[in-house]
This record gives structure tokens, C-alpha cells and sequence, in this order.
């Protein structure tokens, strides 16, 4: 019985009640038997006394047990108080710890009085602090915050700390372990004691870097609306009252083009700027775009607020949003009244300089008509003459002069002719001809000089034979230089002429080369292909060859340049692109 | 030898020129001259009625003709001649521009008539006759 009682009685009140009657039992039993020693009273009143004893002593276990029962009951209950709060701290604990893992921001707690400041792995990873360098003190956290923003931020920071505010949260750079700044926003709360003293802040670090570069991307992006000279116009795509949608954003630079100010277009459609005078076609080329969702370019006469007209360069380009869908038009106008005028004023100009040429030229047409007509009958009635013989020797010297002077006058215009044709018609038709050929034709005519004067002639044209050319001007160009040649010839000298065409980098070169008086290019070098320049007195000479040789070569996309020694003789190099 | 030969330019001097060098190389019978392009095409309004009655009549079949000439000029005729569609009447007239112009358009311009067949330039010389001769 015994053993099962200690059995169950696991808990100290059982423990501590069964002791206690045991021991007063055994104190009870030593006290009879030490009485019943001296007393020598009945064993009847002994047995009564054992009796009333064990009732009181099981009596007073029993209230004993009671009473260390409740006193348990009330210590359990206490107990599981305490339980149930700590199960909840640890609960909260692991939920901090949770979140502070989860959250991509970094977490900071800073217990005020003793200035201790614990941070999350955040500080870690996002800023690249190892752990052994993460400061425990409040000081660590201030000195990475940015100079141009620490003095703002800690204001803020410690109003907040007493009390002036209700919330804190500020932007502001912090630094990370490589040095370079990141931007964060930080928000915290404050944890007071019983008398509202703040004795812990609790704060989350958002990195924010991203998206203050975005922001001032987009800031920057912003003033080049802002700041540019050109106007720009934003406008909705809703077509359903206006054929352009109405503005919803226009510059100052527009502000500044038509006088209007942006709340006076704002909600309304560009359809207010085009008027009387604007390009109806250009209008509907620019309705048409809107509705096929194109770009467009237009220039138009348009209207500022004072009613003023200006022209104006007109783009709209169709903006979609993030999801590719149509949202906006956005257009860029330039101001180009002053362009238009310029442009207007040089076609005036043109206009004006191709009618003054084209009567000059007609002038000149007329003119070389006009002296070439009386000298036609001139020419024509001093060839009767010839046929006619003359007896008085003196009238047959005045004729033979006549007749001289005539050719001379004759050949004169002819070549002057000639020039006014070449300038008149740069585009000048161009064919496949024979050097050879030409020159067989060249020699041909002046086969009387060349027979008189015997020149030496070396010719050399093995390496082209065709070129892509005029004929009648090229034809002109050998005949110039070559009578050239025969008459600025060195008197007691053999004449010698060299001529040669070779192909260089697929130019063509020809080249003139005669040993007779040469030209002093010293004094003459801008004249030597001047009209109306000599350089010798010849009675021939008239200042015409070399220009017109000039004027024919250029007119067929050649060059020419000459090279000469008094006394020694002249070279003509002549170069045409030959494609 | 041709028959009939028609010139037609304003400056006297010219026409008398024509005249000589034409009897000089014996190049036609008879010279008929025009002093601008309104007397030349008088000359075929009153030539053509007679010549459709009478095929046999004559009229000239090389007609020198200058272009800057006052009251009608050269091209003025060559538009009326062919307005009055004489090149089919006249068969056998042809033309030769003898001017003093030196315009490449107006070469090319009198070589679009059909009846014009050369442009020669002032002044005519006996060379150029020759040739005529031995081409026609």
C-alpha cells in the first residue's frame, strides 16, 4: 500500500504530505510507548490515544495536502502564464527573423540607451560589408551616409527621436564597402518605455539606386523637352471629336514659337493653329497619318495667338506604351519662316540670274548675228573680187588688204562664236572617238603650214586610242595647240613637236610639247589662258586660242596646265577623266 | 541647171550676192527674190490656186531661205508653208536655211522641217553651190 502510494505520488505535495503524517506517526507511536513506559495506563487507553492520534494526524495531512495542492494549483497557472508568453516571444523572434531574412531590405535595430546597433545580412549583401566589419555603434551607421546629405537626414532623424514628428523616413546615400554610394529610403519606428522615452528605433533600408537613376534618366530626358529650341507637342490618340487628338503636354519652346501658353492648349486639338492660309493638302496628309497610326512630316503656313502667320515644320510620331499599344502622338515643330524666306528670296534669285543670263546669251546670239551678217556679204562679195582681175596695181593692194582684214575680222568672230557656244551648253554631247583620227583630221587642214615649216613631229599615241568625248572640240583643241605650236616657233631653230597621250590611273593625259619662243609664266601665269591675252607680237595673234582650248577642255571635264621657258618652249598637258 | 530658184532675206546686199555667185556657176535660169518670209509666202498664195489647175507651171524647187528677217520671219514661214500644207502641193521645193545665227538651236529646229534639207552659213560661195549641184 505504501509503495503504491509513493508509486503514483509523483508530485512534491503528495511527497511532502506523506512524509509529514509518517513522521508524525512515528512520533506519535515513540510518544505512546514512552508514556505507556511511565504512566502504566490500560492498553484500552492507549489503543483510544493511538486512535484519536492517527485521526488528528491524518486530519491535519489531509488540510496539509489541501492546502499545498492549491498553493500548486495557483504556482501552475503562473507557470503557464509565463509559458504561453514566452512561446509567444520566441513565435515573435522567429517571425522577425523570418521577415528580416525574406525582406530584400535591411533591417537595423538600435537600442538607444546603450547605443548598441544591430543590422540584418542585408548590410551584407546589398552593401558588401563582411560581418567583421559591421560597426555596433550608431556612429558606424552615420559616418556611411553621405556628407551633402547627413545634415539633412540626421535633422530629420533626431526631431523624429524627439518626438516633434510622428514618421520618419528620408533618402539619403549611403556608402558601401567598395566606396561608391548607393541611394536608399529608410523608414523606422520608435519603441518607448512606460514613460514614453524612446529606448529602441527599429529601421528598414530599401535600396532605392535603380530608381533614382531611372528618375534621373528620366529627368534628364525631361529638360531635353524642356530646354530644346524646337516646340513639343503631346497629345492623347482619342479622335472622336477632333481629327487630331487634343494636347495633353506642349514645351515652353512652343510657348515661345506661337504665344500660346500651355493651359490655353491643353485639352484642345492643334486643328486651333492651321487657318486661312495653311496647306490644305499638307493638312490632310498629316489626318490621313493620324488615323493610319504613321509618322508624318508636314510644312504649312500656321497661326501664333496674335493671329500672326509663320511656317512651320511639322513631325508627328505615334508613341506606344509599355505593351506596344498606341498611346500617344508626339510632335516636334520648328519655326521656319526665316528658311522659307531664304529659300524663297534664292529662287527669286535664280529666277532673276537665269533671265538676266538667258537674255545675254540671247544678246550675244543676236549680237555675233548681227556683225556676222554684214560680214558675210563682205566675205562673200571679196570672193567675187578674186575672180575679177584688176589692172591698177594700187586699187589690187588696197583689195588684197580689204580682203586680209575681212578674214582676220571673220576668223575673230568665228572663234568668239565658238566661245558663246561652248558656255551656253555645258552639256555637251559626248562620244567614242579615235585619237589617231583626229589628229590624221587635224593634220589634214594644216597640211599647208606643215608643209611649209617642217616641223619635226613626234607622235606617240600607241597607248589610247579611244576616248569618250566631243569630237568637234577636241578637233578644235589639237588645231589650237598645234597651229600654236607652228606659229610661236623658234626662228633658225628646227621646230620639233612632241605629242603623246598615255593612260594614269585611268586619266588620260595628253601632252603638247614644242621647243619654240615659250611664254614667260612668271609674268603671265594667270593671263596665259585669259581671253584677249598675247603674249607675242604676232600679226595673228589674237588672245583667243588658249581660252577657247581652256574653255573646251573644262567644258568636257578635263584640265589643262602649261609649262614653259623663254626660249626654250612650251608643254600642254591636258587631262581627262576617262570613264 | 535648175529652172526657178527663190531667196529670200531682207539685207539687199545679200540677195544681190546670191544672185551673182548663182549666175557666176551657172546654177539655175531664173532668181526670184523675196525680201521677207510674208513676200515668199504671198509668192506660193498666188502660185497655188494656178498650179493646182495647171501642173505645168514652174516654181522654184531650191528656195535659200535667211531666219531673221522683219514683218515674217524664217521660222514664221516655215510654219505657214506647212499650215497650207504647200510641201505636198510644191513636191519637189526644198529649202536650205542660209543664215547668219550661230544658235546649235536653230540648227537643229530648221532641220525638224521636212522640206528644209540642209542649214548652211553666210555667205554662200561657190563651193557651196558646187556641191548642191552634185548633190541634187
Amino acid at each position: 500500500m505504501k509503495i503504491y502510494i509513493f508509486g503514483v505520488m509523483k508530485n512534491n505535495s503528495n511527497k511532502i504530505t506523506l512524509t509529514y503524517v509518517l513522521i508524525l506517526m512515528f512520533v506519535a507511536v515513540l510518544g505512546h510507548q514512552f508514556f505507556l513506559d511511565f504512566s502504566k495506563t490500560s492498553d484500552d487507553s492507549s489503543l483510544y490515544f493511538y486512535i484519536r492520534d492517527f485521526i488528528f494526524i491524518l486530519i491535519s495531512g489531509i488540510i496539509l495536502k489541501i492546502i499545498l495542492n492549491q498553493n500548486a494549483q495557483s504556482n501552475k497557472s503562473v507557470f503557464e502564464k509565463l509559458q504561453i508568453t514566452n512561446n509567444e516571444i520566441i513565435e515573435s523572434n522567429e517571425r522577425y527573423d523570418i521577415v528580416a531574412k525574406a525582406t530584400s531590405d535591411t533591417i537595423w535595430d538600435w537600442k538607444i540607451e546603450d547605443d548598441s546597433f544591430i543590422w540584418n545580412k542585408g548590410i551584407q549583401g546589398i552593401f558588401g560589408y563582411k560581418k567583421e566589419e559591421v560597426g555596433k555603434t550608431s556612429k558606424w551607421w552615420f559616418e556611411r551616409i553621405h556628407p551633402e546629405d547627413s545634415l539633412k537626414m540626421s535633422v530629420k532623424l533626431y526631431s523624429f527621436l524627439e518626438q516633434k514628428t510622428e514618421k520618419w523616413q528620408d533618402e539619403y546615400r549611403f556608402q558601401c564597402a567598395d566606396g561608391s554610394y548607393k541611394y536608399v529610403f529608410d523608414r523606422g519606428f520608435l519603441v518607448k518605455d512606460k514613460e514614453g522615452k524612446p529606448i529602441r528605433m527599429i529601421g528598414a533600408i530599401q535600396d532605392i539606386t535603380k530608381q533614382k537613376e531611372e528618375e534621373q534618366r528620366l529627368r534628364l530626358l525631361e529638360t531635353v523637352i524642356t530646354q530644346t529650341k524646337d516646340a513639343v507637342m503631346i497629345t492623347d490618340i482619342d479622335t472622336s471629336t477632333e481629327v487630331i487628338p487634343n494636347i495633353i503636354f506642349v514645351n515652353s519652346a512652343f510657348t515661345d514659337m506661337t504665344g500660346y501658353k500651355a493651359n490655353e492648349v491643353i485639352g484642345k486639338s492643334p486643328v486651333m493653329f492651321f487657318g486661312p492660309k495653311s496647306d490644305i493638302l499638307e493638312f490632310d496628309k498629316l489626318k490621313t497619318a493620324i488615323q493610319d497610326y504613321k509618322e508624318c512630316f508636314i510644312e504649312t503656313i500656321s497661326y501664333k495667338k496674335n493671329g500672326e502667320e509663320f511656317w512651320i515644320n511639322f513631325s508627328m510620331i505615334p508613341v506606344t506604351n509599355k505593351d506596344g499599344e498606341h498611346s500617344h502622338w508626339i510632335s516636334i515643330q520648328r519655326d521656319v519662316t526665316e528658311e522659307k524666306n531664304k529659300v524663297k528670296e534664292r529662287e527669286q534669285l535664280i529666277r532673276e540670274l537665269t533671265q538676266n543670263n538667258k537674255d545675254l546669251k540671247q544678246f550675244s546670239y543676236i549680237t555675233s548675228h548681227n556683225l556676222r551678217a554684214p560680214l558675210s556679204n563682205l566675205t562673200g562679195l571679196l570672193n567675187l573680187v578674186e575672180d575679177i582681175p584688176v589692172e591698177d596695181p594700187e586699187l589690187k593692194e588696197i583689195i588684197d588688204g580689204f580682203s586680209k582684214s575681212t578674214h582676220l575680222l571673220n576668223e575673230t568672230i568665228n572663234d568668239l562664236v565658238k566661245v558663246v557656244i561652248i558656255k551656253d551648253n555645258p552639256s555637251i554631247q559626248k562620244e567614242k572617238v579615235l585619237i589617231k583620227e583626229i589628229f590624221e583630221n587635224v593634220f589634214n587642214q594644216l597640211s599647208f603650214l606643215i608643209g611649209l615649216h617642217k616641223p619635226i613631229l613626234k607622235i606617240d599615241l600607241e597607248e589610247v586610242t579611244i576616248l569618250n568625248i566631243n569630237k568637234s572640240y577636241l578637233e578644235s583643241i589639237f588645231l589650237n595647240l598645234l597651229t600654236n605650236a607652228i606659229k610661236y616657233r623658234s626662228e633658225g631653230k628646227q621646230l620639233r613637236i612632241n605629242i603623246s597621250s598615255k593612260v594614269v590611273n585611268d586619266d588620260l593625259i595628253l601632252t603638247f610639247k614644242d621647243n619654240g619662243i615659250g611664254i614667260d609664266l612668271v609674268r603671265n601665269k594667270d593671263k596665259i589662258f585669259g581671253l584677249y591675252q598675247r603674249f607675242h607680237n604676232h600679226p595673228d595673234s589674237k588672245g583667243l586660242g588658249l581660252y577657247l582650248v581652256k574653255s573646251q577642255v573644262e567644258a568636257m571635264g578635263g584640265t589643262i596646265t602649261v609649262a614653259s621657258a623663254v626660249g626654250k618652249g612650251t608643254t600642254f598637258t591636258i587631262t581627262f577623266k576617262n570613264n | 541647171m535648175l529652172n526657178k530658184i527663190l531667196c529670200v532675206d531682207d539685207d539687199a546686199i545679200t540677195l544681190m550676192l546670191c544672185k551673182k555667185v548663182i549666175e557666176r556657176v551657172a546654177f539655175a535660169n531664173e532668181v526670184l527674190t523675196a525680201k521677207n518670209g510674208e513676200e515668199a509666202i504671198n509668192y506660193f498664195n498666188e502660185l497655188a490656186p494656178k498650179y493646182q489647175i495647171d501642173q505645168s507651171l514652174s516654181y522654184p524647187k531650191l528656195i535659200f531661205l535667211d531666219l531673221n528677217m522683219p514683218i515674217m520671219n524664217g521660222w514664221e514661214f516655215l510654219d505657214n508653208y506647212l499650215q497650207n500644207t504647200y510641201q505636198d502641193l510644191f513636191t519637189e521645193a526644198k529649202f536650205i536655211v542660209l543664215s547668219s545665227t550661230i544658235d546649235p538651236q536653230d540648227v537643229l529646229k530648221a532641220k525638224s522641217y521636212p522640206m528644209v534639207i540642209d542649214f548652211l552659213s553666210k555667205p554662200i560661195t561657190k563651193e557651196m553651190l558646187e556641191n548642191l549641184k552634185s548633190g541634187l
